[in-house]
């Protein structure tokens, strides 16, 4: 009997927090309607995808407890909503989980009411009837049982209403796998003529300028010697100009660094010519077979900004920075004992930090209280 | 002087060739491979080396290796080394070990033929011949309160000379100014930087690089 009336009890539980839930889903119609007419009058349309967020948070929750009651996950696959405002409005409105989502508002809205209620009317009669069939003449108990279904209902309910269709994670990797490598071959071609026009605007026109003035310098040689020495002389100008854009160009591609002493000799390089006191350490990385070489170029960009962000705005003294070999992946932490505060928008070495890594299918992640300390992680995928 | 020269490029490597002989000195041989500077070096001992860093089969930094293996077995020879591109990292390796006769240069600066072979003859010789572009990264590292940000303009200017290894009388002659106000630079540096004063040239050099790459 006790046990019965414990287990009845729990399935009351459940079911009252769904009949919140379901108070809640009735505040979401409205704000959804709210944020919708609002997206049509332009002036709001912040307000649709947050609102959508919104509603996947509640639909978690109720997933989280579908499962906690009966053992058994509910698989959930959305669409990121993340990035400027123009994407989260397409993915919020795209995705084919947030009709999914509106339709079990619409449903919980009445049966987490109507169970609720129904299971508080049982109460009454289950605890006379079961009082006497079960308390005193020892029979099974009957209408508790009757509670416990009632919660059962609202858990395959919910879980028929929430569970994804088969292959909808897999839809959403594609999707996202789909974004990332339009990103990667985007921000390709954005370097291929970033450094085409380094090479045209830059090396190209030094050449030709080198060139005319050794042919000045031939033209004046026999009539003007002091002209013709000061022709080679900005000839040879030019010339070591024409170089050192190269090398800059150079360095901008793949670091030469990273061919000479790979992954863990470059960052150590880095870490020597910062101006802090850095400790390394490279776990796993030194040895055995290295990463793909445009992952440790983003690897050793990543470095490269923080250290110098750490060495001119943080204040600090002295930094850490540790690569480590992981399952599939190259994770780099940098962390800095500066005043913290970073402000990602105000620099824009952050955001090609964010653009490189991006690319590669990375993520990055950048904690920086004030007071400190600021640290920086990124995990770049990589078959080793 | 007789000099053995290491460059895998055979147009820099006749390039070279051409340079040092113009200068009246003997090339007494030249490897094109990473493996065969050290051999060629013990076999000739020459007075000095210029080496290439990247050279085949890896084309990494078996230059740079050969350099310092070089100076396990002749601790005396003066090294000049090459690159297309200078990292601190490698300057710093260079010169550990208290080494005399120690350059490293950019290949670009080979197009400045006098500023090359007084160079080359000045690692020769035990001195130091460090690239402008590593001393102005070593002197641009910002610490707090370093004693660099009090060297006024022109110090600063003596400093780097002085680091890259020019004597006072060059520091003089492209800063167009006497040697006695050298002389005085100097002098106000190492006691801004709070270094002993040296007076020999190559140990005050090394003081100065010491103090940068601390």
């Amino acid at each position: 009997m006790d046990a019965a009336i414990r287990r009845a009890w729990l399935a009351t539980r459940y079911l009252l927090i769904g009949a919140g839930v379901s108070l809640a889903c009735y505040l979401m119609v409205g704000l959804l309607l709210l944020g919708l007419a609002a997206t049509l009058l332009v002036v709001g349309a912040g307000i649709l995808p947050e609102t959508v967020q919104t509603v996947r948070r509640f639909a978690s929750f109720e997933r989280r407890r579908v499962g906690a009651r009966t053992g058994e996950g509910v698989p959930e696959a959305y669409l990121p909503l993340t990035g400027p405002l123009a994407e989260r409005l397409r993915h919020a409105t795209t995705d084919p989980a947030t009709y999914r989502d509106l339709r079990w508002v619409l449903a919980q809205l009445l049966y987490g009411l109507v169970l609720w209620y129904l299971s508080l009317l049982l109460w009454v009669p289950a605890l006379i009837v079961d009082g006497i069939w079960c308390g005193v003449l020892g029979r099974r108990p009957v209408v508790l049982p009757v509670i416990e279904v009632l919660a059962d209902l609202s858990c395959s309910w919910t879980r028929a209403l929430l569970q994804p269709p088969p292959g909808a994670d897999l839809a959403q990797r594609v999707e996202q796998l789909t974004e990332t490598r339009a990103g990667a071959v985007a921000a390709h071609g954005a370097e291929l003529r970033r450094i085409e026009r380094d090479l045209h605007d830059g090396t190209q026109a030094r050449l030709v300028a080198l060139s005319m003035r050794i042919g000045l310098a031939k033209r004046a040689y026999d009539r003007d010697p002091e002209a013709a020495r000061k022709l080679l002389d900005d000839a040879q100008d030019q010339a070591e100009q024409a170089l050192a854009e190269l090398r800059h160009v150079v360095r901008g591609i793949h670091p030469p660094v990273l061919t000479d002493r790979g992954l863990d000799g470059a960052v150590r390089a880095l870490a020597a010519s910062s101006g802090l006191t850095v400790e390394v350490s490279a776990d796993g990385v030194a040895d055995g077979p290295r990463a793909p070489a445009a992952v440790e170029a983003a690897a050793y960009f990543v470095v490269a900004e923080a250290l110098t962000n750490a060495a001119k705005h943080s204040g600090a003294d002295t930094a850490e920075v540790a690569l480590s070999r992981m399952d599939g992946k190259l994770r780099v932490l940098v962390r800095d004992h500066g005043r913290g505060g970073a402000d990602e928008s105000a620099g824009s070495g952050l955001v090609g930090v964010r653009r490189r890594v991006a690319a590669l299918d990375g993520t990055v992640s950048l904690t920086s209280p004030v007071g400190g300390p600021t640290e920086i992680e990124v995990e770049l995928p990589c078959a080793w | 002087m007789r000099v053995v020269i290491a460059e895998d490029n055979a147009l820099l490597r006749e390039g070279l060739v051409l340079l040092v002989q113009s200068a009246g000195h003997e090339v007494a041989g030249v490897a094109s491979t990473g493996p065969e500077i050290l051999p060629l070096l013990l076999e000739h001992r020459p007075d000095a080396a210029v080496l290439d860093v990247r050279m085949p089969p890896g084309f990494r930094d078996e230059g740079l290796r050969a350099a310092l293996d070089a100076r396990e077995s002749l601790p005396d020879l003066p090294v000049l080394v090459l690159s297309q591109y200078v990292e601190e990292t490698y300057a710093a390796e260079l010169l550990g070990g208290g080494a005399r006769g120690v350059g490293y240069l950019l290949k670009d600066r080979v197009g400045r033929v006098d500023e090359f072979l007084d160079a080359l003859e000045r690692v020769a010789s035990g001195g130091t011949a460090l690239d402008p572009e590593v001393v102005t990264e070593l002197l641009s590292r910002r610490r707090k309160d370093s004693p660099l940000e009090t060297l006024t303009a022109r110090e600063r200017e003596v400093l780097q000379l002085m680091a890259e290894g020019h004597d006072n009388a060059t520091i003089a002659k492209s800063l167009v100014i006497t040697e006695r106000s050298v002389h005085k630079h100097i002098g106000n540096v190492f006691t801004k930087l709070e270094l002993p004063p040296t007076e020999g040239g190559h140990r005050r050099v090394r003081a100065v690089l010491a103090y940068l790459n601390g």
